[in-house]
């Protein structure tokens, strides 16, 4: 396409190849590489405390989970409430590896990225298992299977004297090229390893989405006897939807292992669950740009509420925990907000204002 | 063997209040087939007005228990009029986030209470010594609790047999089109069903309270069982929920009584229900008594 896609008014597209782009232009892909490479030169020259890069690094990792929910309920139509259950089985089997060989092994501290990836593979079977019941089933009663694998998994965590009961399990310090990663580094060598593993993710996915099997996890979403008609297996797409999550979900739950150094149970509850469920939902469930606007902006706003529980508690009872009391609050709103009255999330804005742009100075 | 008989009894005490709890949520999907994730949460601020009105406000518990009754009956009618009217229509898989929006939100409100961070527990209203035969006891508490329960399934089972509201919800869950189209009002009867699912939820919340106490944590952590259950039972079958209901109560007693303490197994009746629900999803997944849809996948 040579046109300027910025400028005309409609669909173009002579072939389906040209259709299928990841980058319609060349600008498009040039602008797409020069965006990367700031997100990975201005850590060079701007500095920031450990506590805001702990902040980003939390955004990117949640990147990561929503990445893999959003495959799974706005691409698949499965949701899933047994979310942060999926990452926790990346972090435990981060842990299990520490417990079994120690946590200073050469193979947890040099090898770091085999044992990224294996969490990744571990979190893939382990989501597929859970999602067996959709060969048989829809979508209501998937929702109760992940349901029950999150109390499941909480159950084990907490029972179980070789998860040390939920108590945290700590991660040590890694090695790279440089040499060990110290204290002033850490967030910072973190962030870049996010970063890598989302652009990798980011645009793995991407490219999924164009192929047979990720076009046909949207007919199946949209009408699975006609996905079956043309010759898909609904049930083991949704399967496969269920071991992509899960492979994303261990990606993040490994990463959130090493970067705050420790896996504890805390971190994995069912309402983190709903914390995942809320990012995909205000980031728009069904598209890609969707798994990056969410968990920025429930971040920012976790913060903002934290700030205000921290102001308003000198208001009320000294007994009373005003931030376990927000946080739900706060998250549920915004769900049944955006349910009601934006279902695209703020995707759509990002579509509002271009075809606004687009159309000046006509309304349409 | 009394020692059989004793997680009998107390796993009928259960069951029944999740009979209960079970048949509320039956009700909202069959009419709507709306999953209400936050079912365990109106049973628990059901409890919790119960408390208020009993102890706080200082009204005698038989008419506080039935007070609290209406309330959550207009409450959850407010919930459905609000969240849940507008979105009739949209896919349902929107709709059900909402419940899980409201679950959260439920949470949210009860924290921000004394209840939230606090347990109280009911004064005694009953006769302190128990009845016994045998070697098996149960509590006053319990032996009403149980009569309540019983009184109110069997009400409600009239209810939609034989009263004309009840004949026009079985309609509306039958076929929305057929019974508009002799003039039943679907929406009147999606809000009388989230009404009468709040209305049992406070009953089964006020007597869970006085039996196990106000805890936030197990009230919760009781809501939730009421997936197994219906899912045991069969989602649209009121009978089923309420058999699956006293088969989960014993099933929990008895891995309580039996299974706990041996083999190095801890809390085994709070997961062995779930481990229950996915051994169902995966083998029989319309439970005991329900309607088997064609819908393989």
């Amino acid at each position: 396409m040579s046109a300027n896609r910025w400028l005309t008014t409609g669909n173009y597209f002579t072939s389906y190849q040209d259709e299928q782009r990841i980058f319609s232009t060349r600008l498009d892909k040039l602008i797409f590489i020069g965006f990367i490479v700031c997100l990975f030169a201005w850590p060079l020259l701007i500095k920031l405390s450990n506590r805001n890069m702990l902040v980003l690094d939390t955004i990117l990792i949640a990147i990561v989970a929503v990445l893999g929910l959003n495959l799974l309920t706005g691409f698949a139509g499965l949701i899933s409430i047994g979310h942060a259950a999926f990452v926790g089985v990346g972090a435990y089997t981060v842990a299990s590896i520490i417990r079994l060989i120690g946590d200073d092994h050469v193979l947890v501290t040099h090898a770091w990225p085999l044992v990224i990836i294996v969490a990744g593979l571990v979190g893939a079977v382990v989501g597929a298992f859970v999602g067996l019941p959709a060969l048989r089933l829809r979508h209501l009663y998937l929702l109760m299977a992940t349901l029950s694998f999150q109390i499941i998994f909480q159950w084990i965590i907490n029972f179980s004297t070789f998860f040390n009961q939920g108590q945290t399990i700590s991660v040590g310090r890694v090695f790279w090229f440089t040499g060990k990663i110290v204290r002033k580094q850490h967030y910072v060598f973190w962030y870049y390893v996010i970063l890598v593993a989302i652009v990798l993710l980011g645009l793995g996915v991407r490219n999924l989405l164009r192929t047979r099997y990720g076009r046909s996890l949207v007919a199946v979403r949209d009408n699975d006897r006609a996905a079956d008609a043309m010759g898909m297996h609904p049930g083991l797409t949704k399967v496969y939807a269920f071991g992509l999550a899960g492979f994303l979900a261990g990606i993040a739950g490994a990463l959130h292992a090493y970067l705050y150094r420790g896996v504890g149970f805390e971190s994995f509850t069912l309402h983190h669950s709903i914390v995942y469920l809320a990012m995909a939902i205000v980031g728009g469930m069904g598209t890609l740009s969707g798994s990056f606007w969410g968990p920025a902006a429930i971040q920012f706003l976790e913060l903002r509420v934290e700030d205000l529980a921290e102001k308003a508690g000198h208001y009320f009872p000294s007994n009373m925990n005003l931030s376990t009391a927000l946080r739900p609050l706060t998250f549920g709103l915004v769900i049944v907000l955006f349910l009601m009255f934006e279902p695209r999330g703020i995707a759509n804005w990002w579509r509002i204002v271009r075809s606004y742009v687009k159309l000046w100075p006509f309304r349409y | 063997m009394s020692y059989f008989f004793q997680l009998v009894v107390s796993g009928i005490v259960v069951g029944s209040i999740y009979a209960l709890s079970g048949l509320g949520f039956v009700l909202i999907y069959k009419s709507s087939r709306v999953l209400n994730v936050a079912h365990g949460q109106i049973i628990a601020s059901g409890c919790f007005i119960t408390y208020s009105l009993t102890v706080w406000a200082g009204i005698p518990i038989y008419i506080s228990f039935l007070m609290s009754m209406v309330i959550t009956f207009f409450l959850a009618m407010s919930v459905e009029r609000i969240f849940l009217r507008r979105l009739i229509g949209e896919p349902i898989i929107s709709v059900i986030m909402v419940t899980i929006g409201l679950m959260s939100i439920i949470d949210g409100i009860i924290y921000l209470t004394p209840f939230g961070s606090e347990n109280y527990s009911f004064p005694e209203f009953f006769p302190q010594t128990p009845i016994s035969v045998g070697d098996v006891s149960i509590s006053w508490t319990q032996l009403v609790g149980v009569i309540i329960t019983a009184v109110l399934i069997s009400g409600f089972s009239w209810f939609f047999k034989k009263s004309t509201v009840g004949i026009s919800m079985r309609a509306v869950s039958d076929d929305q089109l057929a019974s508009m189209s002799i003039g039943v009002s679907v929406p009147r009867v999606f809000g009388l069903a989230w009404a009468t699912a709040g209305l049992t939820a406070a009953a089964a919340g006020g007597i869970l309270g006085n039996i196990t106490g106000l805890n936030f944590d197990v009230l919760q952590s009781f809501g939730i069982i009421v997936f197994p259950v219906v899912i045991l039972g069969g989602l649209d079958s009121i009978l089923g929920a309420v058999v699956a209901g006293v088969l989960m109560g014993l099933i929990q007693q008895f891995a309580a009584g039996y299974l706990d303490g041996n083999w190095g197994l801890n809390g085994t009746a709070e997961v062995l229900p779930y481990i229950l629900l996915l051994v169902i999803l995966l083998f029989k997944p319309h439970g005991l008594f329900g309607i088997h849809e064609i819908e393989r996948v």
